[in-house]
């Protein structure tokens, strides 16, 4: 391109510049109505009803049906994580899965590695506005919290030390547009 | 007082303190809003894809590799979530957006004596397509450098620099059909 040429684009382009330039500003609104929409949001990822029942499960009222059926659903809880840790020595990491009833659904996560904290964020508790905290399992090594998650594609990491990202290598994938990697699952399909 | 450097609010944030990352909106909201506003073309949509893109930011504020790049990271995500939103808005209808409030401001614009006017030139920009926008915003408008926009995009300074030349052509095209009108 010729020199003048060149000028004369720059000097369109800082002539129509200009016009686009002013400052815009949005109120103070919009921190409040952030806050909200993230608070909101956190109330949904969270699922509140769920986690007040993984809280403090002693509270929940149940049919004598229904209380059969999540007697033998958290047994089959503790069997595959078990069955899952056992395969996690040599897989690394998966999430196992039970149903409890039809609406909330019991996943074990384990993580297998060395660390000194393990926790697990996900699109579930708003990646990590609620972190939950895996806990030590007898097994040297391995890392476990269970998670009620409702019907539906999930998608998690594991935070390795307060610092390390881990996604799960023998689960499906998907990046952002970081290629930051999360694991996917899938509850109730 | 002591300022909280960002990367002290990004790791409040990241642990689920909403104030601490409210407070970052405010540091940064008003570099990003003329963007938004200007790729977006209408005040009211930039406002709502300015929050998508923050909540969005929350969301993966773990994955901000280098907090002290805050900024530069929170850029990106604004730039992606706007070209986003024009791609499918785009793919919804096609039509010109025009801002009620930018038309009066073009009124009593001091610029108004200029060959172009605010609304000849929103008009032109919103015909642009939205590689080329996003080129032409940053360079002239936020006058960013073509290293900066590089970071922020992904793409080569030489692509850059091509998608500026060909907005400004492309600007210079409409804008004189505009006129001819």
């Amino acid at each position: 391109m010729s020199d003048d040429r060149k000028q004369d684009d720059e000097a369109f382009g800082e002539r129509v510049a200009r016009l686009l330039r002013p400052v815009e500003r949005f109120d103070d609104n919009f921190e409040t109505d952030l806050v909200s929409a993230i608070r909101a949001d956190r109330t949904i990822e969270t699922r509140p009803l769920a986690l007040a029942w993984w809280s403090t499960p002693r509270t929940l009222r149940l049919s004598p049906l229904v209380g059969l059926a999540m007697a033998a659903s958290l047994a089959a809880v503790v069997s595959l994580g078990t069955l899952g840790l056992a395969r996690t020595r040599s897989h690394g990491l998966e999430p196992k899965l039970a149903m409890v009833h039809d609406t909330v659904n019991v996943v074990r996560f384990v993580f297998v590695g060395q660390a000194k904290t393990v926790s697990l964020v996900g699109d579930f508790n708003a990646w990590g506005a609620q972190p939950v905290s895996l806990e030590r399992t007898g097994t040297d090594g391995a890392w476990t919290a269970s998670v009620p998650l409702h019907n539906g594609r999930h998608e998690y990491a594991f935070i390795v030390d307060g610092q390390r990202w881990v996604a799960d290598p023998f689960a499906p994938s998907t990046s952002d547009e970081f290629n930051t990697s999360s694991s996917i699952i899938t509850v109730g399909s | 007082m002591t300022t909280r450097t960002d990367a002290e609010l990004v790791a409040a944030a990241s642990s689920g303190d909403v104030d601490a990352f409210a407070m970052l909106s405010r540091r940064y909201r008003d570099a990003y809003t003329r963007f938004a506003i200007r790729m977006v073309g209408n005040r009211d949509e930039a406002e709502d894809v300015l929050q998508s893109a923050f909540i969005r930011a929350f969301r993966a504020l773990r994955s901000c590799r280098d907090p002290a790049r805050f900024s530069a990271w929170l850029y990106r995500i604004v730039a992606n979530e706007c070209r986003t939103y024009v791609v499918r808005r785009a793919r919804r209808e096609r039509r010109i957006v025009r801002d009620e409030v930018a038309f009066e401001a073009a009124g009593v614009d001091p610029a108004v004596d200029a060959r172009e006017t605010l609304e000849d030139v929103e008009y032109a920009l919103a015909q642009l397509d939205v590689d080329q926008r996003e080129a032409f915003l940053m360079k002239h408008v936020e006058d960013l450098s073509y290293e900066e926009m590089a970071d922020i995009t992904g793409v080569g300074v030489s692509a850059l620099k091509m998608r500026v030349k060909r907005a400004c052509a492309r600007l210079r095209e409409l804008l004189e059909e505009v006129h001819d009108v």
